[in-house]
């Protein structure tokens, strides 16, 4: 057993997290990593349609980031969204069948991968525009605020979207009107392929929070505990009423922006150098040093998020296709002719 | 060298044009502007004046198809010596003028004969949509149909008046009449100034004027019965040319100095023709509600006049020329039934309207005279008429006077008497 | 509510019929929230919030920062989240700052998402030219926002449809874009008491007419009423149709009306080409009232120029009364 000393200097996770909901974030970052190796692999065989942006290497930013999130609370998502889905307790089966274009897909084979939405959960999208969710997301803290719902929302963004006017626009009103919304920008250093430094005028994009008002913060994105440890403050402060924070994960995404990538703007070293920072062993160790699991513990979570992931990847691939003749569906409530 | 005169382009698609007739004669001694002949197109009859003065040889025969650009006669200056008369068309067939260049003087037209436009048979019939809908049920050929849309083109009131006259041609078929020949019928009424000519309209006589002539007391005046109306001789009238042809030559045999000429309906259309070809012999033109200016007129109307055989037919198609129907009185009626009991009248009157007006159209067209109409003008038109539409005044040139008439019909001399007596007054 | 009150109907101006439908609403919805630039204290450009912000506070009527992009994502999330949020466009050419807001979020999200959430958002553009404002303040944009399925874009042109339309808005589980002309917030008209609906998607007669049909659109509609009027001196008998509707467009009441008349002529305000009236007439051209045109269709639109400023240019690029007349006398007289 620890002592007192060593649990009250012990990183955040470890103190406010038990070991059951921690369990269950190891086992959330590995379904994630799972997931997008699964995807990757579905792609080579030509089972996907389209492109995806993979976010291997950004999982400790997306589960660490809804640790403190319950169904009621929003999420607002990125085209690298796929993390934040499973974060937010998406059903794989669904998202993989949305990836293959079937009809039992979250979206009925309508979105595909930028699109995935669980509005039960939460969720309410991924977004194929960069910078699309940051208004959207001051939108439904708005509404939270006027019905008095006490859900707070966490609007997931890259880099590239702290350039956008919807950025500024979104922070802008969210401070004004001082509404329970936690901006999360996860750093992964590039905007496609153009650099933070050769596109973004501040060091930090958290800096850009002074011009809000508003608390900023600049995290090590790969380490669960600090990630859990800013965003669960900035939840807290946005249900008590206090107004937007602006927490900046800082990470790396392994693979390139999209399949289409060649890598030509980055050395292999610098990838080599940020694998070896890879969140999921480091979160494993956390949990192992502070005897919460045992090696054999993760390596059964592994096993089993891999399990789970082929099961998804099963059900997508024997569900049906939608029906062309359902094409014109769900552009309105109620059809119309439009 | 002599000067050419040639067959002249005076209009955009015309691609020939024929001599109607000379006003010189071989030998004859010209002046500068003086009228030389007249010549009519499918659209327009005009008057061609002298270009040069001098004498005038080689005239090209009348009634022949005459291409543009064509030596229709040569002008000799004095002493010069008359050369080979083949230079000009003296039938169908166009003979190349023996001196390829007689003048670089000569005023030529413009434009070389245009490049042959695309025939209409080659070309897919113009039709609306309605109109080959409706053929298509009334079992018809849309081809066969004559379009009076723009550009020919067929719309569903062609269809409409095929439909609508084709039993009736067979049904109500006038009987036949025996052409007379002759003059028409001149009937005069003596007075001070300028005369007045007075033409009238399709199915009357000149006995129609006489309500308006209270208002023109002092005036002389001058009647002329159209074809198969009135006194004048029943003729077969092919077409619309051929009537204005018959009226030309009345005019002409009138020999006046000047006259106001004023005509009703078809007689409008003809006193506009009038004026067209015989600018300085017309002092001013005044046309009430004048056909000739548009596609429409109330075919059903017209064939009801036609084929009216008592006093009691005859008066609701009366009835539909006026808006204030107690003007058609039953002795208005008598009257006007009076010189239709003549079988012989109906028939002639029934083969001019099919020529002039086949399937209630108006087949012929002076919007390009009027645009080009040089003496002074007016056009009286009642807003409610119902045999053409008044709209048709409003295609009017700005010099054009227009007195437009809220509740009248298409009898502005009948209608509002009073009123067309002042406005003819006050111009002439 | 009262179904079975008696309606009154009172004399209100278009922008007096807006407020009284917001007013409506707020009063009776708590998910009712408007928001737009100045349109709290100061009462909206064009005076049509006036003093909502006094009755409700301004929590519900919210002025929000110059910020189209931003303020429209606002509304958006908020219409998925809960509320019905009505969003005032200060000018309807500020809508381009918000495009992507409008197209690709609010329009799409519904059928990316499967059906699992609508964005029941009101959008309300000031349109239109007469005022002086030039290019940058007198667009007429709906069939820009006509083109993107998943919107619904209303037109309304008189007080009664302009609250009617609101109201019906306000009770569509989808986007409607209310594209209201600037010129008509002044006109007076009658308007029904109390709560009633316009349905979307419906076309007035506005005039029956035999000789030929003129579908208008917003104010246009009244430019070709007055025309009608001149036109039926002339025995000229038009009918003339309000559209009110861009999107979805009332087929079978255009198609009707032209099977009757033969004879179509499209008046909008908005650029000619690629137009509103460009789809009437292909939908008209596409369907079986093809084989009752006796003519070919018309249309009158705006000039291929922005909106000048000069007040004689500026009515020189939009459609008149005049331009009407001239098109419908050729149109019926078989001149065209």
């Amino acid at each position: 057993m620890d002592s007192i000393d060593d649990v009250a200097n012990a990183p955040y996770a470890i103190r406010h997290y038990a070991p059951e909901t921690l369990k269950d974030a190891l086992r959330k970052m590995f379904l994630i990593r799972k997931f997008e190796e699964g995807a990757e692999d579905s792609y080579t065989r030509g089972l996907i349609h389209g492109t995806m942006h993979l976010s291997i290497g950004q999982e400790a930013s997306a589960v660490g980031s809804c640790m403190a999130l319950t169904d009621e609370d929003k999420i607002t998502s990125t085209h690298r969204g796929h993390g934040h889905c499973v974060a937010k307790g998406a059903d794989l089966g669904k998202m993989f069948a949305e990836f293959f274009g079937k009809e039992t897909g979250y979206c009925k084979g309508r979105g595909g991968s930028m699109h995935i939405a669980d509005p039960g959960k939460g969720n309410l999208g991924a977004n194929g525009i960069v910078g699309g969710g940051l208004p959207i997301a001051v939108g439904a803290a708005l509404s939270a605020k006027r019905l008095g719902t006490g859900a707070v929302t966490v609007c997931f963004f890259g880099d590239g979207a702290n350039n956008e006017g919807a950025f500024h626009e979104a922070l802008n009103m969210a401070a004004v009107w001082k509404l329970p919304v936690v901006f999360v920008c996860e750093n992964n250093k590039y905007g496609m392929s153009t650099s933070t430094e050769r596109s973004t005028a501040v060091a930090n994009i958290a800096d850009r929070a002074v011009a809000y008002a508003m608390p900023g913060k600049t995290v090590d994105g790969n380490d669960f505990s600090a990630v859990a440890e800013s965003v669960d403050t900035a939840v807290a402060r946005a249900r008590a009423g206090e107004g937007p924070s602006l927490i900046e994960n800082v990470t790396y995404r392994w693979r390139g922006h999209s399949k289409s990538d060649r890598n030509r703007y980055r050395t292999k070293e610098e990838i080599t150098d940020w694998m070896a920072r890879d969140p999921i062993p480091r979160m494993a160790r956390l949990l192992i040093d502070h005897h919460i699991l045992s090696e054999a513990d993760v390596d059964a979570i592994e096993a089993e998020a891999e399990a789970t992931i082929k099961d998804a990847i099963a059900f997508a691939a024997d569900s049906p296709d939608p029906t062309v003749d359902a094409v014109t569906r769900d552009v309105y409530t109620d059809e119309i002719a439009a | 060298m002599p000067v050419e005169v040639i067959m002249p382009k005076v209009d955009m698609d015309m691609a020939k044009g024929r001599i109607m007739a000379w006003h010189v004669a071989e030998g004859d001694t010209v002046a500068k502007g003086d009228p030389l002949f007249d010549i009519e197109t499918d659209k327009a009859a005009f008057e061609v004046e002298a270009s040069d003065a001098g004498t005038v040889h080689h005239l090209a025969a009348t009634e022949t198809d005459i291409a543009i650009g064509t030596a229709v006669a040569w002008l000799y200056a004095e002493g010069e010596t008359v050369g080979d008369p083949s230079a000009t068309v003296q039938s169908a067939a166009v003979p190349e003028p023996e001196e390829r260049e007689p003048s670089v003087e000569a005023e030529k037209p413009a434009e070389p004969p245009a490049p042959a436009a695309p025939t209409p048979d080659t070309e897919k019939t113009r039709a609306t949509p309605r109109a080959r809908a409706l053929a298509r049920e009334g079992g018809l050929e849309i081809a066969a149909l004559a379009g009076t849309g723009p550009r020919g083109r067929v719309q569903a009131e062609d269809v409409r008046a095929t439909i609508d006259h084709a039993p009736n041609a067979a049904t109500a078929a006038p009987t036949s009449f025996v052409p007379d020949t002759g003059a028409l019928a001149i009937t005069r009424k003596e007075g001070e100034g300028t005369p007045l000519v007075l033409i009238h309209g399709f199915a009357g006589d000149a006995t129609a004027w006489a309500p308006l002539e209270a208002h023109l007391k002092g005036r002389a005046l001058i009647r002329i019965d159209l074809p198969s109306h009135g006194k004048s001789p029943k003729q077969r009238i092919g077409g619309f040319p051929a009537l204005v042809k018959e009226v030309r030559h009345a005019f002409d045999a009138l020999n006046l100095e000047q006259a106001h000429v004023v005509g009703h309906s078809l007689g409008g259309a003809v006193a506009l023709a009038l004026a067209d070809t015989r600018p300085r012999k017309v002092a001013s033109l005044t046309a009430l509600a004048p056909a000739g200016l548009g596609p429409q007129i109330d075919g059903a109307a017209l064939g009801g006049i036609c084929n009216a055989t008592r006093p009691e037919s005859l008066a609701p198609w009366l009835r539909t020329l006026v808006v204030d129907e107690t003007l058609i009185t039953d002795a208005y009626t008598r009257i006007a039934f009076a010189p239709r009991n003549d079988p012989a009248l109906r028939a002639a009157q029934a083969a001019m309207a099919d020529a002039l007006f086949p399937d209630g159209v108006q087949a012929f067209d002076l919007r390009a005279a009027l645009q080009r109409l040089e003496v002074p003008a007016r056009i009286i038109w009642g807003k409610r008429d119902r045999i053409i539409p008044w709209q048709h005044a409003l295609q009017a040139p700005g010099r054009v006077s227009l007195h437009l008439f809220e509740d009248v019909g298409h009898l502005p001399q009948i209608e509002i008497t009073a009123e067309v007596g002042k406005i003819l007054q006050s111009s002439l | 509510m009262n179904a079975e009150t008696k309606i009154e109907s009172r004399e209100l101006s278009y922008a007096e019929a807006i407020r009284e439908a917001m007013d409506i609403a707020l009063s009776t919805d708590e998910r009712v929230v408007l928001m737009g630039e100045d349109i709290g204290v100061y009462g909206g450009a064009f005076q049509v919030t006036g003093d909502l912000v006094e009755k409700y506070g301004e929590d519900r009527v919210m002025d929000t920062p110059i910020s189209e992009l931003g303020g429209a994502g606002v509304a958006v999330g908020a219409a998925m989240t809960g509320l019905r949020p009505i969003f005032e466009f200060q000018f309807s050419d500020f809508a381009t700052l918000a495009m992507e807001q409008i197209v690709n979020q609010a329009a799409k999200v519904r059928y990316m998402l499967g059906g699992s959430v609508s964005v029941p958002v009101v959008m309300r553009f000031p349109a239109g030219s007469g005022t002086g404002a030039a290019a940058q303040h007198s667009q007429s944009l709906e069939a820009w926002l006509g083109h993107v399925p998943g919107l619904k874009v209303v037109q309304p042109s008189t007080p009664e449809d302009a609250k009617g339309l609101l109201l019906a808005a306000l009770e569509d589980p989808d986007p409607v874009m209310i594209f209201e002309h600037k010129i008509l917030y002044k006109m007076k008209g009658p308007v029904p008491a109390g709560h009633y609906i316009t349905p979307i998607g419906k076309a007035a007669i506005r005039r029956e007419g035999k000789d030929l049909t003129i579908v208008g659109t917003s104010i246009m509609v009244h430019k070709a009423m007055a025309a009608a009027e001149t036109l039926a001196e002339e025995g000229i008998d038009a009918e003339v149709i309000d559209l009110r509707s861009v999107r979805p467009m009332d087929r079978e009441t255009v198609l009707a009306s032209v099977r009757k008349t033969g004879r179509l002529l499209c008046v909008y305000e908005g650029v000619k080409t690629l137009g509103v009236g460009a789809e009437v007439s292909a939908m008209v051209a596409e369907s079986d009232a093809f084989d009752f045109l006796d003519a070919p269709i018309v249309r009158l639109g705006g000039a291929e120029c922005p909106i000048p400023y000069n007040p004689e240019l500026e009515k020189a690029v939009v459609p008149q009364v005049p331009d009407i007349l001239d098109a419908a006398r050729k149109l019926a007289t078989g001149a065209i």
